[in-house]
Parts: structure tokens; sequence; C-alpha cells
């Protein structure tokens, strides 16, 4: 196989994924001191929406009795963030076509619609209420020496056990 | 592993293969975009060039390796397989010792910190954490990804990823109105639990190196187990 | 000896995966089983999961981001 195949077209196994994660996680809290956190970046985005209608999230208790007020100089929609949650993209992205597997992937029926939209809200709103996704409230907050972390893996195994019943019983 | 009818059924497949198109043209200019993106933060805004540059090498990583927190607690439940759980144990354990690092030399500074100054994620625990990873799991195993599976797979063209991402501000934006009411009822009554507080940095290390390293031999024990089983 | 073709295009985790567990269940020692997915997920844990069963399993890409995987039942 030449060097291209090896390196680009191969999957990477995951043991090297985890280092590297674990080593981007670190230089990210070394190189701006927060670590890395998804679903912050993706209320704010809901939050730039809800402003163009007129709403005023910024007024909440949410944005200002805890720390997820924004920080000078970033909006709801151009924060660090939004940086990085469009990075990651981005990154998929270019992986994707320097190994030519790109390809658009519709939405198959209305009852995978109805799964991937309801699956969405009922992860986010679960985020809020622990204060953070699988990456902050786990991959960030376990390394952080925060109980935070361990309680939500536990219980996220509890969770992904009834998702996983509701999966063989109405969708396979 | 392959068999004789398994490399005929390859090699007639591979005469019928269509042309396919090149998409080498728009890898460049997505890379000359994101070099462009990263020198102009690099002059008006140097630490989203940070961001910037992680975000990139973390979705190639994630990409290329096939990484999915989702399947890590699903794969387990539903196949007996704990590869990716073992490869993500491994993650922790050297993002331990490198936050290990990063907090010691912060305390160390600063001697008489506050909770929120330590670099890291630390947040309130309680029952309320339960209860959102509960919905956490149950709505990641149905939608067939979690936070950064869905950023990753809209990446790869995925419309459907699309569609979860629209469920995840409708669902944080709900959550963050309806904080008062958790608030009032579980998160003010709760405590930011941060190990060394209570028993020191370097034991919080040792100990949670140890742990895990004791649920890395648990997984691979599991996963082992359950190849002499054939199917579910 | 018959082929299964199983056609998984657009479908999320882990349906591909379960889809060719169910079927393989039914399936007879010898048999093929082809699988149509363009999950790219699927190329990595149907394959680590069949080669753990003991069967035989190959791939090839077909067009951009769409493989077809070739399971031959062994035991």
């Amino acid at each position: 196989m030449s060097l291209y195949e090896k390196v680009i077209k191969k999957p990477w196994p995951y043991w090297v994924g985890g280092i590297l994660l674990a080593l981007l996680n670190i230089s990210l809290l070394i190189t701006t001191g927060s670590a890395w956190s998804i679903t912050t970046g993706l209320l704010y985005w809901a939050a730039a929406i809800a402003e163009r209608l007129g709403i005023r999230p910024g007024e909440w208790y949410y944005f200002n009795f805890y720390e997820y007020g924004l920080k000078e100089g970033q909006t709801f929609l151009y924060n660090s963030y939004t940086v990085l949650n469009i990075a990651i993209i981005l990154g998929a992205l270019l992986a994707v076509l320097c190994a030519k597997e790109f390809k658009w992937k519709k939405v198959k029926n209305f009852k995978q619609f109805c799964f991937a939209l309801g699956g969405g809200i009922i992860m986010g709103y679960g985020t809020r209420l622990s204060f953070g996704c699988n990456i902050g409230a786990y991959f960030s907050a376990i390394p952080s020496f925060s109980l935070q972390g361990w309680v939500f893996a536990l219980f996220m195994f509890v969770g992904a056990w009834i998702g996983s019943k509701i999966l063989f019983k109405f969708i396979l | 592993m392959t068999s004789s009818k398994i490399e005929e059924l390859k090699r007639q497949r591979q005469l019928e293969q269509r042309k396919r198109g090149n998409q080498k043209p728009y890898a460049i200019l997505l890379a000359a975009f994101i070099v462009v993106i990263y020198l102009a933060f690099t002059h008006y805004n140097l630490r989203f060039s940070s961001y910037w540059l992680i975000g990139i090498l973390i979705g190639i990583t994630m990409q290329r390796s096939r990484f999915c927190f989702c399947a890590s607690f699903r794969d387990p439940i539903m196949v007996g397989s704990t590869s990716l759980l073992k490869a993500i144990i491994l993650a922790l354990f050297i993002s331990t010792i490198g936050f290990f690092i990063i907090q010691y030399k912060a305390i160390l500074a600063n001697p008489n910190f506050a909770i929120h100054d330590i670099p890291g994620h630390l947040h309130p625990v309680g029952i309320h954490t339960a209860l959102g990873a509960v919905l956490f799991g149950i709505g990641m195993v149905v939608a067939g990804g979690c936070a950064s599976g869905v950023l990753v797979r809209i990446g790869e063209g995925y419309m459907m990823q699309m569609v979860v991402l629209v469920g995840f501000l409708i669902g944080t934006f709900l959550g963050a109105r309806h904080f008062v009411f958790w608030d009032r009822l579980l998160v003010s009554k709760s405590t930011t639990v941060y190990f060394p507080n209570y028993i020191g940095l370097f034991p919080s290390l040792f100990l949670q190196l140890v742990l895990l390293a004791a649920l890395y031999f648990i997984a691979d024990w599991y996963d082992k187990r359950n190849n002499i089983m054939t199917t579910v | 000896m018959s082929e299964y073709r199983l056609d998984c295009l657009f479908e999320a985790c882990p349906i591909p995966l379960l889809k060719a567990l169910k079927q393989l269940e039914k399936m007879k020692i010898g048999e093929v089983l082809i699988l149509h997915t363009d999950h790219n997920c699927s190329i990595t844990n149907v394959v680590e999961w069949t080669k753990k069963q003991g069967h035989y399993i190959d791939y090839i890409e077909i067009s951009e981001g769409e493989w077809e995987i070739y399971i031959e039942k062994a035991k």
C-alpha cells in the first residue's frame, strides 16, 4: 500500500484516536485555559437565533447566575465555542474529502427524522441539567478531578441501556 | 481474513466499478480556506486561533479513527464489544495526567484558589447530574450519536445529524429556560465536588489512575469473555 | 449456497451492525452476506465484530463513501 493509502485512506485504530484526543484536550487547556466542551456553544447558537426572533435570553437567570454569561468581546454567535465547533465540523469534512469518502446522506424516512429530532432534544435538555455533554461533563470533567464526570458516566450507561431497549423495540 | 468465495466476489465487483468523481479539488480548497482563517485569527484574536487549529485537528482525528463516544457506551450493551471504551479509558488516563500537571501549576501559582479558578471543567454535582446523564444516554442511542459525533457526522455529509443538531438547539434552549425550576429544586442544594479538596492533589491523581487502569482491565476481560459467545 | 444482500444505505449507527447480526444468525455455514452501507463506522465495527466471531470478512469501496462488506459464515 502506498503512503497515502496507509495514512489517509485506512481508518486509524481507536487507541490512536484516543491518545490524540487526550493530547488535544490537554493542549486546549494549556493554550486557552478552558477544557473542551461542545453543548454550551450549541446553546449560544440557539440563543443567537432567539435574539433574532425578539426573545432576549441574555437576561435569563441561567446566563447571569452561573458562569455561563458571555465573556467580553463575544456575542452569542461569535465566541470561542462557535470557533471550536465549526472547526471540528470542517476538520471532519477535510478528512473525509482527503480520503475521497464524502457523500451526502439523506434522511431515510419520517420515522428516522422523528427519532433524530427527539433524541437531539432529549440530549440537549439533559446537558443543561448536568452542566455539559459527553465531552464537557465526561471527557473533560473526569480528568479535572470532578465527581460530576464519574456520576455522568455511570448514569449515561443507564440511559444507554434504556435507549437500547427502545432501539430494539421500535427502530430495528 | 477472507475466503476464496469472498475474493471471487470482490474481483467481480471491481470489474463493474463506476468511474469515481474527484474530491481532491474540494479538499485543497477547504484546506486553503482553513489556513486563511487560521492566519486571520493569529492576527486579530490569538486565542481563537488555538481554538480553530485544535478544533480542526479534533475533527480530523475523530473522523479518521471512527471515534464515537455513543458507541463506546452502546456497544458493550448491545454486542459485548469494548474496544472503543478501552480507547476512551486510555484517553482519560492520559488526560488525567496532563490536567493534573496544569492544575498543579495553577494551584502553586495561586494557593488560595476558588473552585472556579481551577482550569478544567468543574461544576456542581447532584441528582440533577444523574438525571441529565440518563436523558443524555437515552437520547444519544436513539439519535445515533452524541454531541461530538453529531459535529463530525455533519462534516461527513449526514443530513440526519443536522436534524439532531436542531434538536440540540431546541433542547438546550428549553433546558436553559427551565433552569430556574431545576435550580430551586436540585442544583442550588448541591456543591462542586473537587476531589483534591478532600484528599489532596497527589492522592487524587494516584487513585484516579488506579481506578482507570482497573476499569481498562475489566473492559478487556468483558470483551474477551464475549468472544466465546456467538451471537447476541 | 446462496448470497444475501442487505441494503443499509442512509442508516445510522448501529443499524448496519444489528441488521448484519440478525441476518447472520439465520444463515447456514458457507453462505455469504453482502452488506451495502455508506456508514464508515460500519466498516470498523462490523469488521471487528465479525472477525472476533471467527467468520471470514472483507470489504471494498464501490463509490465515494459507499462500501460493500462481504461476510462468509464460518461456524
